[in-house]
């Protein structure tokens, strides 16, 4: 099966700090890979680079055969919004709108019909089991709530892959395990592929493989340089 | 743009939106007010001129007469000849003119003013006709008749029909007139056919003894103009007349309102404007802190696929709707303000040389003045002008303030939160 997205050498540097300095990676389509290590050690950051929010300073990252890089700012933004789902640990959802607006989100600048915008949302909002929710705002939705509508919205243009940056985070135990039976549901119904970023165990154990973040430097599970064995 | 989002941000965060709208409400108000005021003060000045229906008058310097005696003209009118009245009506944009003859008598009796008049002329003095109280008007082919102003008939137990003396001969009271209806322009006493005036000023040694008076001058002019083109008319009868001439027109009434119109008419624009922009750094001011906020939300726009312009319509269409809101806002404030303002009257003083009395006697140096309700409004023009304004300034603020918010990178936002 061709790798869904291919990232070869990144490196990140922020004036002298180099915040990732040696990563590659493969995901299939349907994978769930999990990124574990320490705070600091760059993990977000990659997770950035790999979404197209941030560039690297070298390295190539290809999604289905394209370079990203190649791509300016407004390409990059219809890129990630055809691709690639973003769930983060703080969920930012915008707190002026319903969790049904918050899905519907990415598609606002699309040229939908309100209709169809609408029940394309509610569909996903389904997905997650908070239909019932729909009309609420954020202020009134608990975090594991928040964090099902913030998946919802990156599901919601179908993109085959979804980078979660410590989607468990700020939720407690039983919530968090219940966003990983999500994750794993989807997977096993849509083919999406996940990229976790997590320091913890349990969220680690639900991926397919897990790599480690070191200072900068992407290990495999063998603690050896990830790709290069 | 998505109204749908546009409109849940104005309504879900009411105090930035009403703090917005209402800066720009209070920002058209001002500027609209103090315009509307400034035309109300204008308009209010040609209301001596308006009352009478024409546009200019036109008279000469005259000269003081050796005597007070039998019929005089006052000392600020001198013939005007006929051929300089054929010029006069002549002059491009001059619709029509209507001539008096205004003088002084002074008789046995007392003192009269007395005015000559042609009443088929259907402005001017002619407007009288509209004040009659009793009896009739002028009609053509009038003789030795006259009217008489109300309060001169009381104050001189005149009635219809009683016979006066003006410069030795005898008028006929035909009518009596309230003359407050004409302007107080000209005011006078009596009114009379202008052809009997004419003979009687001919006729009067005072008047011969400064003057060399033609049988068909007047010493005075009503003219009706093209309003476009009043000030140039003004100027081009000035030049007929010479250097005596006095003319007048709503701008030289509006001279006569005082140094607080005069600030105002001079500097209402300036501090309408000066009103506005402090309005607009107020909304520059919200639009900024709105903006501020929501760097995480715009970092939201731009991770889920949002570009740099979809973002930038976004936030400058709120902007525009808070500047349209608030100047329809501004608006029915302007008006309310204006309808109170057009409930507050305005005097205007009518100058002496339009009105003369002679200064020796009791109440001569007086001056009329005509009082009217401020004739305030908020044109359509003006209305456009302010939403205009407001709609090009939230424009240029929706567009720099979001457009360089547009370009933060989501991911320093997003890693900070």
């Amino acid at each position: 099966m061709s790798d869904l997205l291919q990232a070869e050498n990144l490196q990140k540097s922020f004036g002298a700090l180099q915040a990732v300095r040696e990563a590659s990676l493969r995901i299939a389509p349907g994978e769930i890979v999990a990124i574990m290590g320490r705070s600091g050690s760059g993990k977000t950051t990659l997770l950035h680079l790999l979404a197209g929010l941030e560039r690297p300073t070298t390295g190539q990252i290809l999604y289905r055969g394209e370079d990203i890089d190649r791509l300016d700012e407004d390409a990059l933004a219809l890129w990630r919004r055809a691709n690639i789902g973003l769930v983060f640990q703080a969920f930012h959802l915008i707190p002026t709108l319903s969790a049904l607006e918050n899905v519907a989100f990415p598609l606002y600048p699309m040229r939908l019909k309100a209709a169809e915008r609408h029940a394309r949302a509610e569909a996903h909002l389904n997905q997650v089991g908070l239909a019932d929710r729909a009309q609420h705002r954020p202020s009134r939705m608990s975090g594991g709530e928040q964090q099902r509508v913030a998946i919802a919205r990156a599901l919601v243009n179908n993109p085959p892959l979804i980078f979660a940056d410590e989607p468990t985070g700020n939720l407690d135990s039983t919530t968090g395990d219940e966003i990983l039976t999500l994750f794993k549901k989807l997977r096993n119904e849509t083919g999406t592929a996940f990229l976790m970023i997590t320091h913890d165990d349990k969220v680690a154990a639900a991926a397919d493989r897990v790599l480690k973040m070191v200072d900068g430097i992407l290990l495999n599970e063998k603690g050896q340089d990830n790709e290069k064995n | 743009m998505s109204l749908h989002y546009l409109f849940a941000e104005l309504r879900n965060r009411p105090v930035r939106a009403f703090t917005g709208a209402f800066s720009i409400a209070i920002g058209v108000a001002l500027f609209v007010s103090l315009q509307a005021y400034a035309d109300g003060y204008r308009r209010a000045a040609r209301a001596p001129l308006v009352e009478v229906g024409a546009d200019l008058t036109a008279q000469r310097q005259g000269t003081v007469p050796g005597k007070f005696e039998g019929v005089v003209f006052p000392h600020s009118t001198a013939p005007i000849r006929r051929h300089e009245i054929n010029q006069i009506r002549k002059l491009p944009g001059v619709q029509a003119v209507a001539e008096v003859v205004f003088f002084w008598s002074f008789e046995p009796g007392g003192f009269v003013a007395g005015l000559g008049l042609d009443p088929s002329d259907t402005f001017g003095p002619g407007r009288l006709k509209a004040g009659v109280t009793a009896g009739r008007f002028l009609q053509a082919g009038d003789h030795g008749v006259a009217v008489a102003d109300t309060t001169y008939a009381q104050q001189n137990k005149l009635a219809l029909g009683n016979v006066v003396m003006l410069g030795g001969q005898s008028f006929t009271i035909v009518g009596l007139a309230d003359t407050s209806r004409a302007g107080q322009l000209a005011n006078a006493n009596l009114y009379i056919p202008l052809a009997d005036a004419r003979t009687l000023a001919n006729a009067a040694p005072q008047v011969r003894s400064v003057f060399d008076i033609g049988p068909d001058d007047a010493n005075l002019l009503f003219i009706k103009a093209d309003q476009t083109r009043v000030d140039q008319i003004a100027a081009q009868v000035k030049q007929i007349l010479g250097e005596k001439a006095i003319v007048s027109s709503g701008q030289s009434f509006a001279a006569e309102l005082g140094s607080l119109f005069a600030l105002i008419d001079r500097f209402g624009l300036l501090v309408g404007l000066i009103a506005f922009l402090f309005a607009t750094a107020l909304l520059l001011r919200v639009v900024a802190s709105n903006v501020w906020e929501r760097r995480r939300d715009v970092a939201v726009m731009r991770a889920v696929g949002w570009r740099r312009r979809d973002v930038m319509i976004q936030l400058w269409g709120e902007t525009l709707v808070l500047a349209i809101a608030g100047g329809l806002v501004g608006l029915a404030l302007a008006a309310l303000t204006t309808w109170a303002m057009s409930h507050t009257l305005v005097t205007v003083p009518v100058p002496w040389e339009l009105s003369p009395s002679p200064h020796f006697l009791p109440g001569g140096d007086g001056t009329f003045a005509v009082t009217v309700a401020l004739p305030a409004r908020v044109t359509p023009e003006l209305a456009a002008w302010a939403l205009g304004l407001s709609v090009i300034s939230a424009s240029l603020i929706g567009l720099w303030l979001p457009r360089r918010i547009s370009q933060i990178h989501p991911a320093e936002v997003l890693s900070n939160e």
